[in-house]
Order: structure tokens, then sequence, then C-alpha cells
């Protein structure tokens, strides 16, 4: 078994939820590994190191309900790339809000690239509550889920799985304006101005 | 208002206030994912290219038309960094909407769109789509929509004919 390229697929690279999700998954597979950032543009570097590679994580953010476009434009260079090995394709996304199934249709296009370009399609981890969860009592549900995507690389065992805050959806909002209120106050930006309706000033 | 916001030059004029963005000529970075339309800003892009100019068009539309082709059963590149861009007309705070969470919007009107997805999509790609602008009309503010599959030859005719229903 070759080693695991890691993608990081947002924008934010460096300081992303993203990032932190890597983290926890670098501590538990056993498994070398190479990584890389879809922002920084090196894809000569990047697919050279792919070569030695048998699998290939995606890691992103949901973005309006689709793939971020950091990552649409990785894939067109990854499409044109020679490859010299088949390479397995797994997923872990997250995103904001509550509801881990919100991912869904993110990750049917991630199967739809394997498809087109003739990669396997592994496993995938659906984290919804992504910009939170590390941040609360509930983050050890997502590090039990990552460590649970690990294995199923390593053992070449096909899983699909989600994870989330078990909280209410009541619970969930109150939680994330709080956060996000603190948020504005770090700028300087109380709850009021957040609110406003105004969009450029129309 | 209307708004026909396409990824490719169309030669159309529309009449009366309806607006023609052709996202070919303008200039749009991607979002950065900063936040600062929620945090710093409220209501304003951090980043002040042409992006800033078209998303009080499209929350201030009652009727879109978007012309877009398509990767991966998503809108292309172009398109898709646009409506990234447009979470400024987004507030930071969460609510329930039909039965998920999603983020109130600021001073959008809610809308009829229709979608003109153009190139050589498989059946496949199309199911794909047609989810997605499901998912995106919770965020997007559609109350309607309907969308055309079309060769990139017939996006014109496509539009003119749309266009059309606007001014009866
Ligand atoms: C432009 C933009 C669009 C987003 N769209 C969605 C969305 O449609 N659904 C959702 O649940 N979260 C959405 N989010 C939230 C991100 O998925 C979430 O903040 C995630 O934790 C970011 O991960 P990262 O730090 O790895 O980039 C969006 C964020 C941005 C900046």
């Amino acid at each position: 078994m070759g080693k695991l390229m890691i993608v990081n697929g947002s924008p934010r690279a460096v300081k992303s939820n993203s990032k932190n999700y890597i983290e926890i998954l670098k501590k538990n597979i056993n498994k070398d590994i190479e990584e890389y950032n879809a922002i920084s543009k090196k894809i000569d570097l990047f697919i050279s190191k792919l070569n030695s590679c048998s699998d290939l994580l995606l890691v992103f953010p949901l973005y309006a309900d689709g793939l971020p476009v950091t990552l649409m434009r990785f894939l067109k260079e990854l499409e044109n790339a020679k490859l010299t090995q088949k390479i397995k394709v797994h997923v872990l996304i997250n995103c904001g809000f509550v509801e881990p199934e919100q991912n869904n249709v993110a990750v049917e296009m991630i199967k739809l690239f394997c498809k087109k370009n003739h990669f396997d399609f592994g496993s995938v981890l659906r984290i919804a509550s992504g910009e939170a969860i590390l941040k609360t009592p509930f983050a050890f549900i997502a590090k039990w889920n990552i460590k649970k995507l690990c294995k199923s690389i390593e053992k070449e065992k096909q899983v699909n799985i989600k994870c989330t805050m078990p909280i209410s959806k009541k619970t969930f909002i109150k939680a994330s304006t709080n956060y996000w209120i603190k948020y504005g106050q770090k700028n300087n930006i109380t709850k009021e101005q957040m609110d406003t309706m105004k969009i450029e000033d129309i | 208002m209307n708004l026909l916001m396409s990824d490719i030059s169309l030669n159309i004029t529309l009449k009366d206030d309806n607006k023609y963005v052709d996202l070919s000529k303008l200039k749009i970075a991607n979002c950065v994912g900063c936040f600062g339309c929620w945090t710093k800003t409220p209501g304003k892009c951090v980043i002040r290219d042409d992006a800033t100019k078209v998303y009080p068009l499209i929350a201030h539309s009652q009727k879109i038309i978007y012309v877009s082709r398509l990767y991966l059963g998503s809108y292309d590149i172009t398109m898709k960094t646009m409506l990234e861009r447009a979470i400024p007309t987004q507030k930071a705070f969460i609510r329930l909407h039909n039965g998920e969470t999603h983020h109130y919007q600021r001073n959008v009107l809610e809308k009829d769109a229709v979608i003109i997805a153009y190139g050589d999509i498989s059946e496949k790609e199309q199911k794909i789509f047609k989810k997605l602008v499901e998912r995106n009309a919770n965020n997007m503010c559609f109350k309607d929509w309907k969308i055309y599959f079309v060769k990139e030859q017939d996006v014109e005719k496509t539009v003119i004919a749309e266009v059309n229903k606007w001014e009866n």
C-alpha cells in the first residue's frame, strides 16, 4: 500500500477548519503521508508527489452547497495531469450548518469527478457544525469519526459516515448566535451592526 | 428589477430597468472565507472588486436568469465564484428555514429563477445540478425555479425566449 496524499481544498488553508481536521487525522493514521494546499498552485510538484501515493484524501468546506472554487480549480488541473498509477479518492467535507446531509451534493460532485477521470472512489466523512464542533465539548465526536475514517483508509474498507453536534437545532442556533456576536465584538462590531438589512448601503 | 447574469457574452439588450451582467467582462476574485462581510463591514465584502456591484443586483431582483457552463454538476468556476462572493447578502445569524438551519437574509427579495445550464451535460450531471439548485434555493431566496439544459449554440435563443417572458 502506498502513501496517502492529503489535499486541503479550503481557501483559508492555513487557518481553516479543514486544517484542524487534517491535524487530527495525521495523529491517527498509520500510513506515510504527503500534504498539499490547493491554494498554493504548485501543481507540478503536487503531481510528482501524488505519483508516489495510492490514496488521495480531499479535505474541504462546503461552499454555497457545493465545492469551493479553490477546489474546483485544483480538480481541473488534476484532470489534466499524467498519473502513473491508479489512485483512490476519499472525502472529508465539513459544513457550517448543523445537518451533515447538506454536504451530500458536494460528495456526489467528487464521485462524478472520479467516474469521469477513472479514479477509484473510497470513503467519506461528512462533518456538520464544522465551524464550531472542535471548540466545544463535542470535539471528541469529530475526532472519533476522523479515527474511523483513518481506519477505513488503512484497511481499504469503504465507509460513508457523518457527524454533527448532538444538540437540538434550537440549541445550535442559540449557540451559533452567541458565537457570531462574540466574533463581531472582537472587531468592535455590535450585534445591531451585524444585523443590518443593508447590502452595500442600499 | 430583473437580472440576467451569464458567464459568456450574449448579444442582447434589455428594456426598462432590467440589468445584464456579463461575468466574463468583470474582475472577480474568489471568496477567501474571511467572514468580514458578516463581522467587520456587515453587508459589504472586504474585497472591493467588481463583485461588490453584482451582489446588490442579485439581492434586489425579483426575477433572475443565470447562464452558466457546468462542471461536475456544479456551476462552473466563473458563475460559482460570483455566487460564493454573494454571501454579504446574508447575515451571520442562523434561523430555521424549511426545517433546516440557514442564515438570515438581509434585504433580499424572494425571486423566480431561471437557470440555463449549457455544455455537454450527462444525465448524471443534470441530476446533481438539479439537487444543487434545489439546495441553493434555500440560501438564495428562490421561491420558484426552472432549469434548462442546452447546447452552447442554443444559449442565446433560450435566453431571448426567457427575457421576452419578462416583458409580457
Ligand atoms: C462563501 C461561503 C459559502 C458557504 N456555504 C455554506 C453552505 O452552503 N452550507 C454550509 O453549511 N456552510 C457553508 N459555509 C460555511 C463553511 O462550510 C464552514 O465555515 C466551514 O467550517 C469552513 O471550513 P474551512 O475553515 O476548512 O474552510 C460557507 C462559507 C463560506 C465562506
